[in-house]
């Protein structure tokens, strides 16, 4: 059967080829705009097995019959993107020569966090020769990593390693009909990490705390995949602190996540993208499909995120919850200032008997920024004994900003219990008072309860994360008050 | 020179006048404590000194080592050595009182030109102070004044100051609230800061509090005007009296 | 707008023709109709009340039919004494089962024609077709309360109606109104009713509302309320019956120190559904809204609710508070709960809960180890979680009438 199919795919390959390729293979940069024939070249750049390209080319057929159609629900304006104008194909950017040539605006901010020197560099994409501890260091952990039988790699290497789990798992929790930049994901992605984590294993280190520095994807169509099996643990950290900037303003992640029974996966974002100027100008439109799918019984599903960055956030980490007893958890600090725009939340979905899920959103809006809290708690059927607590307060700073919240909650169990709560306050001028009658300058007492009012959700980040994210979350906010 | 000096302060809140020259002068190792009724300008007068918005100065300056406190902002007095201990103090969910006070030795030490407090000694002090102040340990795992009781808020208090070791302490209505035990480890705690180097202003409607932390001065204040000044005796006399007397004659 | 969401329904030319040449506020509104539709399942606010099923039935104007004869008013129908009766027919009002209004103060007259433009799809429907209705003003305290019955009923063939009633409240005037809504078994009849409300500054309006209509009619409400400065405007919606109804009611804040209370409560059984859609308007500062919602549902019915509190960048010092609650008493129910903030203020104070769940079976428990049977427990449980609803509804006499229809309910429910 799956023979059949791969040649009748072969069959059609053929068929289309007459129309030939327009690029050079050789080339680092695709032409302008998105065709087959950009999907092709994409697919022999990295020199992917011809199902791999069907996949990609299914994707984008479908994503052609939605014409443009981006889903428009979200509370977020923003002028129609242009899929032509983009590149979806280009060889790594030319680095600098050194750290003089970065802006020393970036600098300050890495100081502000307490980036250390080296990491430093390379986050601002200088060249750097010398081979630093923290590479060493990730050299040393990926041998550990690879012995225990954790398989932790680029996801185009993984098609080539491990094609049975990619073929078994990718798009199984985000089809590629799923949403219309989870269709262009599925058909354009150019790089992401596929992790495995074998049954029972415990992962005793946070993946990627190690290697956010030399494995870091930038990329604008990133593609995640994390399988955890039977009674395995992993904790993945996605994004870094540091600002990054990125010349891309389009930005279409997905990420899929698979917990088998009684294994665990926690997924960690910071996300702090370019946000646009003061103005509004610039900055990047980030729309990101995230879901995990709890396939096992009493397995478990944590995302937390901090989201500070970009100038449109649409982004919904999710999960579904099948096994029973099975939890999800979800996270989420969203900090807009200026003229960004959030429209980030979560979807719970409880198919099994006695899921659980916990939702917990920290929405903090400034200057003339809007931040929306969309979710969904669905209780099927047949989740008998589910719970779902949801709690999602917002934070007014100055009154030209906006702070909305939109929960869906649909029930049909009767043995389920729902509970959602949502408040909408701000920092009051007695709090401020007190905080600088005990010294603190206006700043620092906005972060000190900023960072307050978001406790709950950063003390889920790992240890060395959550001490730059309080920091970040202060950063974000400068010259929001007053 | 005194340290603290309030020099015909005159001051409106929304157009109405609260304070109508008030003059003060607060040296050095002295606790001054200022009694008066309900609706006076005590309160007013502890806000303005600290700094806070909504209070307009129309005549008047307040010196502190003869700086001029009424240019500075608000952060800056309290770096500059002025405390208020509030008579309502707020409550920070999610802001551990533990980070609130480091936070807040860290911007005075900033200010100072040291180096930020070791984690370890940070702890080890302030369970110190804790100790003597009669304060669970646990108290600073949690959120800033949110839960306390009256007690242990007016605790809080004392406590921040223990650590801030400001120039002058401003205590608006610190008795207010407080049973007999919890007044007395209040009392003390602030008695134990009286020192050479330190003034006390002591804001309060009765003469309770002033058994415990006796003052060098009393100051009667009617109508946002010092009436009467004296000394310890006018507290007691205010007690058995009450302000009838200076009511009728304001 | 997308065609999908769109719906192609019975109100169209052969529904028009039945009934006489049309005037220009209704041939405004048949054309808007034409363009705009009813709401199909797309349409954001009808995602949880698809109206697919109204759509199938080809209902012909009850004015038309011939074959309806209501002569009496039907003896279910609450009396609520020392209050002015006014009854309508199929949506037309009926002077022979009304009383005679003589109460100072107060204005009943008989509405023609759609005065105010309503937009909502339905109040389009309404205005195009609008069957009759009623209007009240008040003047002063008016003493007497108000109390309408709307009484729906179908012929041979399935029938639909559309009432208008306009309540004006004066500068300082109060009033208090009591709606009932029923009607005959028999084909299925719709009844698309339309209210306007206006409280003029520092107002009262009490609105109580009934919504018990015959277990396979349809009940599609819009009502829309402006508000002005120091106005109160406390309103109770009690949702008892219909195969598909929709209690919509929109406020608009347009003075200052406003305080709007709507609250409300359904019990579902069989395969009813009802829907409580709200949006409150906060377009001025210092005011408050206060909903408490709250729902039982048994059988396979559906109960939802959708509140939306929009508080603009100058209402400053808005107060305001959504709460909805529902309980399941069986497995086949279906909860959807959609409470929404959008708030531009930053000194506010806004906030919502929403809860689902099961009897609490402690509370079960500890009716039974007091001798009391399971079933018996129930029904008292469920009572109280009802009554619990009616708390703030400060009209005794209403309060009473509220309570026994849901009684009346549970005692349909037992014995079903």
């Amino acid at each position: 059967m799956a023979a059949k199919q791969e040649t009748a795919a072969a069959v059609r390959d053929v068929e289309q080829y007459k129309y030939g390729f327009v690029t050079d293979i050789e080339s680092d940069k695709a032409p302008k705009g998105l065709s087959e024939d950009i999907i092709r070249f994409i697919s022999a750049k990295k020199n992917e097995p011809d199902w791999m390209l069907e996949a990609r080319l299914k994707a984008y057929r479908y994503w052609l019959t939605l014409a443009g159609e981006e889903p428009a629900w979200a509370k977020l304006t923003y002028p129609k993107i242009d899929y032509q104008a983009s590149y979806y194909y280009a060889a790594p950017k030319q680095k600098l020569a050194s750290m003089d040539e970065v802006d020393p605006k970036l600098l300050e901010t890495y100081k502000k966090l307490g980036i250390p020197l080296a990491e430093q560099a390379v986050l601002a994409g200088v060249a750097v020769d010398a081979v630093f501890d923290s590479v060493s260091v990730a050299t040393t952990y990926k041998k550990k990593l690879e012995e225990m039988g954790v398989i932790f790699k680029p996801i185009s290497e993984a098609v080539h390693s491990h094609p049975e789990l990619v073929k078994k798992y990718l798009g199984s929790v985000v089809p590629y009909t799923d949403n219309f930049f989870a269709a262009l994901n599925a058909a354009v992605f150019t790089d992401g990490s596929f992790v495995y984590i074998p049954k029972g294993l415990r992962c005793p280190m946070e993946l990627s705390t190690y290697f956010r520095i030399n494995e870091k994807n930038t990329g604008q169509f990133e593609r995640t995949l994390i399988i955890a099996d039977e009674g395995a643990y992993v904790s993945y950290l996605e994004g870094c602190t540091a600002p990054m900037r990125d010349e891309n303003q389009l930005h279409a992640a997905v990420v899929e996540l698979i917990t088998l029974d009684d294994a665990e996966i926690k997924y960690s974002t910071v996300q702090n993208w370019y946000p646009g100027d003061a103005e509004g100008k610039g900055g990047i439109y980030n729309f990101v499909t995230k879901r995990g799918a709890c396939r096992g019984k009493n397995s478990k599903i944590m995302w937390t995120q901090v989201e500070t960055g970009s100038a449109i956030t649409w982004k919904y980490p999710s999960c579904i919850l099948q096994g029973d007893n099975s939890v999800g958890e979800f996270y989420s600090v969203a900090i807009t200032n200026n003229h960004q725009q959030a429209d980030t939340g979560t979807k719970m979905i409880h198919l099994g008997a006695n899921t659980r899920s916990k939702i917990i959103s920290k929405g903090i809006s400034a200057g003339k920024a809007d931040n929306t809290y969309r979710g969904l708690v669905r209780i099927g059927a047949k989740a008998d004994g589910a719970r779902n607590y949801t709690q999602c307060d917002s934070l007014l700073i100055g009154d030209k900003c906006g702070a909305h919240t939109v929960p869906y909650i649909e029930s049909r169990n009767p043995t389920a219990q729902t509970e959602h709560e949502a408040t909408t306050s701000k920092i009051s001028e007695d709090q401020l008072f007190y905080c600088q009658q005990r010294g603190m300058t206006e700043e620092e007492a906005v972060s000190l309860i900023v960072n307050g009012f978001c406790r709950e959700v950063l003390q889920t980040l790992p240890m060395e994360f959550a001490v730059e994210a309080q920091k970040l979350v202060g950063i974000s906010l400068e010259g929001s008050v007053g | 020179m005194a340290l603290l000096e309030i020099k015909n302060l005159h001051v409106s809140v929304g157009g109405k006048k609260i304070l109508n020259g008030i003059s003060l002068a607060l040296n050095a190792g002295e606790v001054h404590a200022i009694m008066g009724p309900n609706g006076t300008g005590k309160s007013t007068l502890s806000n303005v000194i600290a700094g806070r918005d909504g209070y307009e100065v129309t005549e008047g300056q307040v010196l502190l080592d003869g700086r001029d406190v009424l240019a500075m902002a608000a952060d800056e007095r309290a770096r500059a050595g002025v405390f208020l201990a509030f008579q309502y103090p707020v409550e920070i969910p999610g802001v551990t009182t533990s980070a609130f006070l480091k936070t807040a030795i860290n911007a005075k030490r900033r200010a100072e030109g040291k180096p930020e407090i070791d984690a370890m000694e940070f702890l080890k002090l302030v369970k110190a102070k804790q100790k003597i102040l009669g304060m669970p340990d646990d108290m600073i795992k949690r959120a800033l004044n949110v839960g306390f009781s009256g007690g242990e808020k007016k605790r809080a208090e004392v406590l921040q100051m223990t650590l801030l070791e400001p120039r002058v302490a401003i205590l608006d209505e610190t008795d207010s609230g407080l049973d007999i035990d919890a007044l007395k480890i209040v009392s003390e705690g602030v008695n134990t800061l009286r020192s050479p180097e330190r003034a006390f202003l002591i804001i309060t409607h009765y003469q309770r509090l002033l058994n415990y932390i006796v003052p060098d001065h009393v100051h009667v204040l009617v109508g946002g005007k010092v009436v009467a000044s004296g000394g310890k005796e006018l507290a007691e006399q205010l007690e058995a009296e009450g302000y009838a007397r200076y009511l009728s004659a304001a | 707008m997308k065609q999908s969401a769109l719906l192609v329904h019975p109100f169209g030319a052969r529904y028009a023709a039945a009934l006489p040449a049309a005037d220009s506020a209704r041939r405004e509104a048949r054309e808007t109709l034409a363009l705009e539709g009813l709401p199909g399942p797309k349409r954001e606010e009808w995602r949880f009340t698809p109206l697919r099923g109204l759509a199938k039935i080809p209902f012909i104007p009850a004015a038309s039919a011939e074959d309806i004869d209501v002569r009496d008013i039907p003896a279910d129908v609450p009396r609520f004494a020392g209050a002015v009766r006014v009854v309508l027919v199929n949506g037309v009002y009926r002077a022979d089962l009304s009383d005679k209004v003589s109460e100072a103060g107060l204005a009943i007259m008989e509405a023609k024609t759609p005065d105010h433009d309503v937009h909502a799809p339905l109040a389009v429907l309404n205005a195009a077709y609008m069957s009759g209705g009623v209007t009240i003003a008040a003047r002063g305290v008016v003493a007497k309360p108000v109390h309408i019955v709307s009484i729906g009923a179908a012929g041979a063939e399935p029938a639909a109606f559309h009432p208008r009633f306009a309540v004006a409240v004066a500068p300082a005037a109060k009033l208090t109104v009591l709606e009932t809504h029923h009607g005959l078994p028999g084909q299925p009849y719709f009844s698309n009713p339309v209210t306007t409300i206006s409280v003029g500054t520092a107002g009262v309006l009490r609105r109580y509302v009934l919504v018990r209509e015959d277990s396979e009619a349809f009940h599609l409400a819009t009502t829309v309320a402006d508000v002005a400065a120091d106005a109160k405007f406390d309103a109770f919606h009690l949702g008892l019956g219909g195969a598909l109804v929709r209690q919509e009611i929109n406020v608009d804040f347009v003075g200052e120190g406003a305080a709007v209370r709507l609250n409300g409560a359904y019990a579902l059984t069989g395969r009813a559904h009802h829907d409580f859609t709200t949006f409150m308007n906060h377009d001025m500062p210092n005011c408050t809204s206060s909903q408490v919602f709250k729902g039982v549902v048994d059988g396979e019915s559906r109960g939802v609710y959708q509140g939306r509190l929009l508080v603009a960048r100058h209402a400053q010092k808005t107060d305001g508070q959504q709460l909805h609650k529902a309980l399941f008493l069986s497995r086949g129910p279906q909860i959807d709960c959609k409470p929404e903030l959008e708030i531009y203020a930053d000194d506010v104070k806004c906030a919502h809960g929403a809860t689902t769940g099961e009897m609490d079976p402690d509370h079960l428990f500890y009716l039974a180890a007091r001798g009391i049977d399971p079933q018996a427990a129930r029904l008292l449980l469920v009572q109280g979680f009802l009554a619990d609803a009616l708390e703030n509804v400060d009209d005794a006499a209403v309060h009473d009438i509220l309570s026994a229809e849901i009684s009346g309910w549970l005692m349909r429910k037992a014995s079903a």
